[in-house]
């Protein structure tokens, strides 16, 4: 058996829900026979991977509690191989499996789906963060051209429930709420501040106003854009509130 | 030249060694924590390396991979180490996965000839892409193979002689594989070349009875100062670290380790001679 095969054999071993024996082990005389020897490492992939996905879905995993978690990371560990050398990406596709899991409780996909963001935003890209003093350098720009870039780590997602709640009451130990459908869809802004991840709920005109910043458009045609869809707003007013906070908030990033 | 001794830098002990001096002569840390994109890892990095001399230790560069290295793996690893500037870098002698699938684990090669082509290739490929000389770790295992030609320390010596790379011996691993296949411990230390070995790891492990896993949650056992203390005798002056990676203990517990290996490493390489 050349090596390509013996790493072939054995990865399928460890890969396989079952334990299988094999004929390349060397016999020892040495406490245990070769197929508890393989069924080692069969197993420390297992809990490794289960450990990784605690960490990541910390909140998802207090609300379901520990033994459901364990069973439903186990499940996806047999369904998923890991194909990215940084153990940290392992639950990228943890939220969606939830979903498919949770058909009729899709609260748990949105807690999920919020606590692989805040852990993609710890440690994603750094950038050179807008000042209010850079504000007054685009101010002075030509306003059809001037654009503004969203920092690497925003995100956005739509929450049907009330999942901010439920986050917000596990991450201080307390009982969490009872499940309730939203009278409308909110949309929540995830994004890193400093060395901290933070989320917050938008309005719907603050929404789309990200989702225009996010799409490149220059401040003129952002400002005709929400005219347009929201005629009842002062636009100028709120923009410019908006633009203030999303300052403060370092959501946008600078680079002339 | 000598480094003395060092830990492995963890995030519960950030705020020790950004608050005050820590009586310790380097860092070392994990690779893999640090190939991200940005945010309070690296900052973090950045300011303790300002102190603090570091090595770099990887656990994912599978370099016994049969597939060849990631190259981009590689090249994130090389970005790193122009940031850290390290002493070394090292990673383990051992697969880490094969055809785009990651085991997230130190897999046992097999000591053969073929096996040890494959990894002088990719130890070359690794040194062409870092240019310095990789540092390789024996790791602990739990089974052997029946198609193997040589022991783990002929294995090893072959590797650095077809390709200049240096060893990071852990103590630990020697003593974990030396229990689970029936070896001694002793042939192993003997049986490496004295001037490839330019670090120590001090680690400890679970007793299952029937055999050892090496899980690196617990104090460094007696069994493991001794052959701590033979491989002192052999090796001479080694750049020595206490690694833990779970169950970790307050800094001073771990510095107390740390003050154990340096008296050990005192009777041994500076002996006290009675007049």
């Amino acid at each position: 058996m050349n090596l390509q095969e013996l790493q072939t054999d054995f990865q399928r071993i460890i890969l396989d829900a079952e334990c299988a024996g094999a004929n390349w082990i060397s016999e020892s005389a040495q406490g245990l026979s070769s197929q508890d020897r393989l069924a080692i490492y069969h197993n420390a992939y297992r809990v490794r991977l289960i450990d990784v996905l605690m960490d990541a879905f910390e909140h998802t995993a207090a609300y379901l509690g520990d033994d459901w978690f364990h069973q439903l990371a186990s499940a996806y560990v047999q369904s998923h191989n890991s194909t990215h050398n940084d153990i940290g990406l392992y639950g990228q596709e943890f939220p969606r499996f939830l979903a498919e899991q949770f058909a009729d409780d899709k609260e748990v996909a949105e807690l999920a789906f919020l606590d692989w963001k805040l852990r993609r935003a710890f440690d994603g890209a750094d950038s050179s963060v807008m000042t209010h003093d850079h504000l007054a350098q685009i101010a002075n720009m030509e306003p059809q051209s001037c654009s503004l870039k969203p920092v690497p780590t925003l995100n956005l997602c739509t929450h049907h429930f009330n999942t901010l709640d439920i986050w917000h009451a596990i991450n201080k130990d307390e009982h969490p709420p009872v499940v309730e459908l939203l009278p409308q869809p909110v949309d929540v802004l995830i994004w890193r501040k400093g060395h901290s991840p933070h989320f917050r709920s938008l309005s719907t005109i603050e929404s789309a106003a990200i989702t225009f910043v996010c799409s490149g458009h220059t401040l003129n045609a952002i400002g005709a854009k929400l005219e347009k869809n929201f005629p009842d707003a002062d636009v100028a007013k709120e923009f410019g509130r908006m633009l203030h906070r999303w300052i403060d908030d370092h959501l946008l990033t600078f680079n002339l | 030249m000598t480094f003395g001794f060092g830990l492995g830098l963890r995030t519960q002990h950030y705020n020790d060694f950004l608050d005050v001096p820590q009586p310790v002569d380097w860092l070392e840390v994990i690779s893999d924590n640090y190939m991200v994109d940005g945010g309070k890892p690296l900052a973090i990095l950045d300011r303790i390396r300002a102190d603090y001399p570091m090595a770099m230790h990887g656990v994912s560069l599978s370099i016994g991979s049969i597939n060849g290295l990631d190259k981009d793996y590689l090249k994130r690893l090389k970005t790193l180490e122009q940031r850290v500037e390290p002493m070394w870098v090292s990673d383990h002698l051992c697969w880490t996965g094969a055809h785009g699938r990651k085991l997230h684990d130190l897999m046992p090669l097999p000591f053969t000839g073929e096996a040890l082509t494959v990894v002088a290739r990719n130890v070359c490929q690794a040194q062409e892409a870092l240019q310095r000389p990789l540092v390789l770790e024996n790791v602990s295992s739990y089974l052997e193979f029946a198609t193997s030609e040589m022991t783990e320390w002929e294995f090893l010596t072959g590797i650095c002689q077809a390709t200049g790379c240096k060893l990071l011996l852990d103590i630990n691993n020697i003593y974990v594989s030396a229990f689970n296949h029936g070896f001694s411990p002793a042939d192993f230390i003997n049986g490496v070349p004295v001037d490839s070995v330019i670090q120590f790891h001090l680690a400890g492990h679970q007793d299952n009875g029937s055999h050892l896993i090496d899980t690196h949650d617990h104090p460094v056992c007696d069994g493991v100062w001794g052959l701590y203390e033979q491989a002192l005798k052999h090796f001479g002056d080694v750049p020595t670290m206490v690694e833990r990676d779970d169950n970790i203990p307050p800094l001073t517990e771990l510095l107390d380790e740390l003050d154990t290996a340096r008296t050990i490493a005192d009777n041994v390489v500076h002996p006290q001679v009675a007049i």
